[in-house]
């Protein structure tokens, strides 16, 4: 079904992204891309959607790509699309339209088949990925995981023989990982082609039948499924993976006993256009805990972290720091939120004008010895927007620091992330933690909060604590 | 084995399309607010062309750097006329002033050949100009505009004030307004080009 | 757009190219005639075809607004301050006799969800190049407002001071403005925008008989007023 021969490829013509890749996949065949951020995994998938060479300017490309007999370089996108479906990894940029309705045809229009034809597919597609609840609405008041379900409808509903999926999980919570993973299934036992390059791995077990690990553009090694699930917790460190299995949570509840400062939420109420979100939510985390908080989207998570940095009202219900009330404007004052997206919340033209923004233009030395641990002190005269989502997010986390604000939050800061730099991220929240900042960290990375979290709070399905 | 250059074609690709959409949306917003704020007081009215040519270099530039192709500009003119003519705003004057300022400054960015910073500064202060017709009728159809609006209560005074606005010199001011600020809003632009777009790669 | 306003049901809307046909006839007649029988007539019918297809509330705030103009024009300005009357009475008059405009278009925006307008576009062969820059401006604005929103938010949480905060605006927006192009181009085009065959539709447009007879109504409405000149 798709045949890379002996494929190098560079954005540029400085370097070289992949050489010499040669992959064989036959039909029905479910192969994983796996390997560190910026090995070329994403690279490998826009080789058989076609993206690479019609998408892509200035590139130079080597070798055959040769995707259900067509040769990719030759045809034309279109045609390609017909037989290769493409899920990528952002939620809020996949769709075209504002309804859901629109979106689930959007591609059999495209293709000019009939209404009959459509109506059928349309039909086949909710009932056999039991999307219902998807239907009639518009995209606008769905949350990230419906959108990407609503995403995969569309490509589905097109039925193509081959689905390249690219870091399809990066923003979901468990729940819509799980809702794929049964999509991936349904699609599987169809005897459809899967190619998926990910860095979550735990929920693709089942469905795997190859594991290509890439490191630096070259295929190092493919291993077959039994091979990658025997691979030993060393191993896969070793090779930058994150983990094979699904974490069970595992921090515990014991309320919050220390002399620094102490932040209170205290029986807090939300509401956003008169819906409540959630109601009667009490915790408090004291300087140097890491509490984290878990529940799945839509649960109020988000509404929380804003509502405590001052962002949002409460409906009632209160926010002590030190036994002291906090309007929302205090609240600003108080708090630092690493944003689950950071390209909103980075405005300067280097990262060092970013860092004196938060540090004032005195915090010199300051600032390098912040920029240096965060490993970013080379890039200190390059663009925030030119750095990698990593770099970026430490960036974000610096600017944080030098804030010197005690009440740092963060919003799911492991999206997309691979294990190093999870890692990375899990060691630089638990010196601030060191350093007597108050964390909260908004969650659905089962991994990482078993590693960092001291604590958790468990938003249940209508706002309450678990 | 095989080698392939990816080439740039002239026609406008689907990604082209979806960019010309996309800075049309940002374009139209803010084109959109200060049409509101025109109304609040004549001079502001007779100014909007100008604060709009100010405050939409930034979106224009970027699309004339990313879409260097025919057809961007006439395109987004096109799609800022029909939102504003289904919502009911626009008038016949406009939308020839709008039409041909659109058409010639397309014909300047193929004449520069879409890479020229300059040529892009016209274009964009002669795409400017087009919103002109929307102040435009105060000197075009000066005796039945006054006529029109005398008879619905509005004081003899505003009308001497009006009056005293719509003079030949108001409209050349008028007129220039967008060049003037058309070129200060591209001067805007790549100043923010300097520092951050071109500087981060996005153009 | 239709989702989030006050939704003409199926069964009471209009064809798509009805509603741009009559955007049309209103057009024309608000900027041939002079006279206000006309201009009442027309804006009786309009609220007919409101309250005809469920627009009650809508149809309400429109008179309610009108009769606010007409009470400005006649009996607040004459004995207001002249700085009021100086700041607000070219906008009264403009938005009184552009409202017949104003009240079809929301009519549109609050009764035809943007996949019909598209639609009829298609059916009366826009250009592929014109129809697609639209369906995605259109599909842009409320993301506008949610960038917009998530910007401010993060402004708050950061000391950002005076001229440098339209700066902080215009910047992050752009960025994003240019990432989303990117990836909702990678997702369009595989899924096959750019064939050129005629796309098909799963829904499809039929004239209804109250679809002739708004057409009819319409036409007479430019007659007269092109009559009554």
């Amino acid at each position: 079904m798709v045949d890379i021969r002996n494929v190098s490829f560079g954005y540029s013509h400085a370097k070289d992204t992949l050489k010499n890749i040669d992959l064989h996949i036959d039909a029905g065949e479910c192969v994983l891309l796996c390997g560190r951020s910026g090995c070329g995994k994403t690279t490998v998938t826009k080789l058989v959607n076609g993206l690479i060479p019609h998408f892509t300017e200035n590139g130079h490309l080597e070798g055959r790509v040769l995707v259900a007999g067509m040769e990719v370089a030759k045809t034309e996108l279109y045609e390609l699309s017909r037989r290769i479906g493409s899920v990528f990894q952002n939620p809020k940029s996949q769709f075209f339209n504002l309804d859901s309705d629109a979106e689930l045809a959007f591609g059999l229009e495209n293709i000019g088949a009939s209404p009959a034809y459509m109506r059928k597919r349309l039909n086949a597609t909710v009932q056999e990925l039991k999307i219902e609840r998807l239907t009639h609405r518009g995209i606008f008041s769905m949350s990230g995981g419906e959108r990407q379900a609503l995403a995969f409808g569309s490509v589905y509903a097109m039925n193509p023989d081959i689905y390249v999926l690219d870091e399809p999980t990066a923003n979901l919570d468990g729940d819509s990982v799980a809702v794929l993973r049964r999509q991936l299934g349904e699609i599987k036992h169809q005897g459809k082609t899967i190619l998926i390059a990910e860095h979550r791995l735990y929920f693709l077990t089942n469905i795997i039948d190859r594991a290509v690990y890439i490191e630096n553009g070259e295929i190092v090694r493919i291993y077959s499924r039994e091979e990658f699930l025997s691979l030993s917790d060393a191993q896969r460190i070793r090779m930058g993976l994150r983990t094979l299995r699904a974490d069970a949570l595992r921090a515990t509840g014991l309320p919050a006993q220390n002399d620094g400062h102490v932040l209170e939420v205290s029986d807090l109420c939300c509401e956003i256009r008169g819906n409540c979100v959630f109601d009667h939510v009490n915790f408090s985390a004291g300087s140097g805990e890491i509490v984290g908080i878990t529940g799945n989207n839509g649960v109020g998570k988000s509404t929380l972290m804003r509502c405590i940095c001052g962002l949002a009202k409460e409906k009632s219900g209160s926010i002590l720091f030190d036994g002291r009330r906090l309007t929302p404007k205090q609240r600003n004052r108080a708090c630092f939120c690493v944003m689950q997206d950071v390209t909103h919340q980075l405005f300067s033209d280097s990262v060092w004008n970013e860092c004196e923004l938060s540090a004032g233009e005195e915090g010199g030395p300051e600032i390098e010895a912040v920029l240096r641990a965060f490993d970013l002190f080379e890039y200190r005269d390059a663009h925030p927007m030119a750095l990698s989502g990593g770099q970026k997010q430490r960036l974000a986390i610096a600017c944080g620091v030098l804030s010197g604000k005690k009440i740092l939050v963060f919003d799911e800061p492991t999206s997309g992330l691979d294990y190093e730099h999870m890692m990375a991220v899990a060691g630089i929240i638990r010196e601030l933690a060191q350093k007597d900042h108050i964390v909260l960290v908004v969650t659905h990375d089962m991994e990482f909060l078993n590693c960092v979290c001291d604590r958790t709070v468990a938003l249940a399905f209508n706002g309450k604590e678990a | 084995m095989s080698t392939t250059e990816t080439v740039t074609s002239r026609t406008l690709k689907g990604k082209d399309l979806i960019t010309i959409g996309i800075f049309s949306a940002i374009y139209f917003a803010i084109n959109f607010i200060f049409m509101l704020m025109g109304g609040i007081h004549p001079i502001l009215w007779i100014m909007m062309p100008g604060l709009i040519a100010l405050f939409t270099g930034v979106p224009y530039m970027i699309l004339a750097s990313k879409v260097q192709k025919p057809g961007a500009v006439l395109i987004l003119g096109l799609i800022t006329a029909l939102i504003y003519y289904v919502t009911g705003m626009f008038t016949v004057v406009i939308l020839i002033t709008f039409a041909s300022a659109c058409v010639l400054a397309e014909v300047v960015r193929w004449a520069a050949k879409y890479k020229s910073f300059t040529g892009n500064t016209i274009s964009f202060a002669i795409f400017s100009v087009g919103m002109i017709g929307s102040p435009l009728p105060l000197w075009l159809f000066k005796d039945s505009f006054f006529a029109q609006i005398s008879g619905q209560g509005i004081s003899a005074d505003y009308l001497s004030v009006l009056n005293s606005l719509a003079n030949d010199g108001m409209l050349v001011v008028m007129v220039l307004a967008p060049v003037v600020l058309g070129i200060v809003g591209a001067l805007i632009a790549k100043t923010l080009f300097r520092k951050h777009f071109a500087k981060a790669g996005i153009v | 757009m239709a989702e989030k306003g006050k939704r003409g049901t199926q069964e009471l809307r209009l064809d798509p190219r009805t509603a741009l046909l009559l955007l049309l006839f209103v057009t024309i007649v608000v900027f041939s005639h002079g006279s206000p029988y006309v201009e009442f007539a027309l804006i009786a019918a309009l609220l007919c075809l409101f309250f005809c297809c469920g627009l009650f509330k809508s149809g309400l705030k429109f008179i309610l607004v009108f009769v606010f103009l007409l009470a400005l024009q006649y009996y607040i300005f004459p004995v207001a301050p002249k700085i009021f009357a100086d700041f607000f009475s070219i906008l009264t008059f403009y938005t009184r006799k552009v409202f017949p405009c104003i009240m079809i278009g929301t009519f549109i925006v609050k009764t035809e969800p943007m996949r019909y307008l598209i639609l009829a576009m298609r059916k009366w062969h826009f250009p592929q190049k014109l129809v697609i820059p639209l369906s995605v401006t259109l599909r842009y604005f409320p993301a506008i407002r949610e960038e917009i929103v998530y910007i401010r938010d993060a402004m708050k949480l950061r000391r950002v001071t005076g001229a440098a905060k339209v700066e902080a605006y215009i910047v992050p927006l752009m960025f994003s403005a240019a990432s989303t192009a990117e990836e909702l181009s990678a997702a369009a085009v595989t899924r096959g925008i750019e064939n050129p065959a005629p796309k098909t539709s799963v829904i499809e447009l039929h004239f209804r008989m109250r679809d002739y007879i708004c057409i009819i109504c319409g036409l007479l409405f430019v007659v007269a007023a092109l009559w009554l000149r």
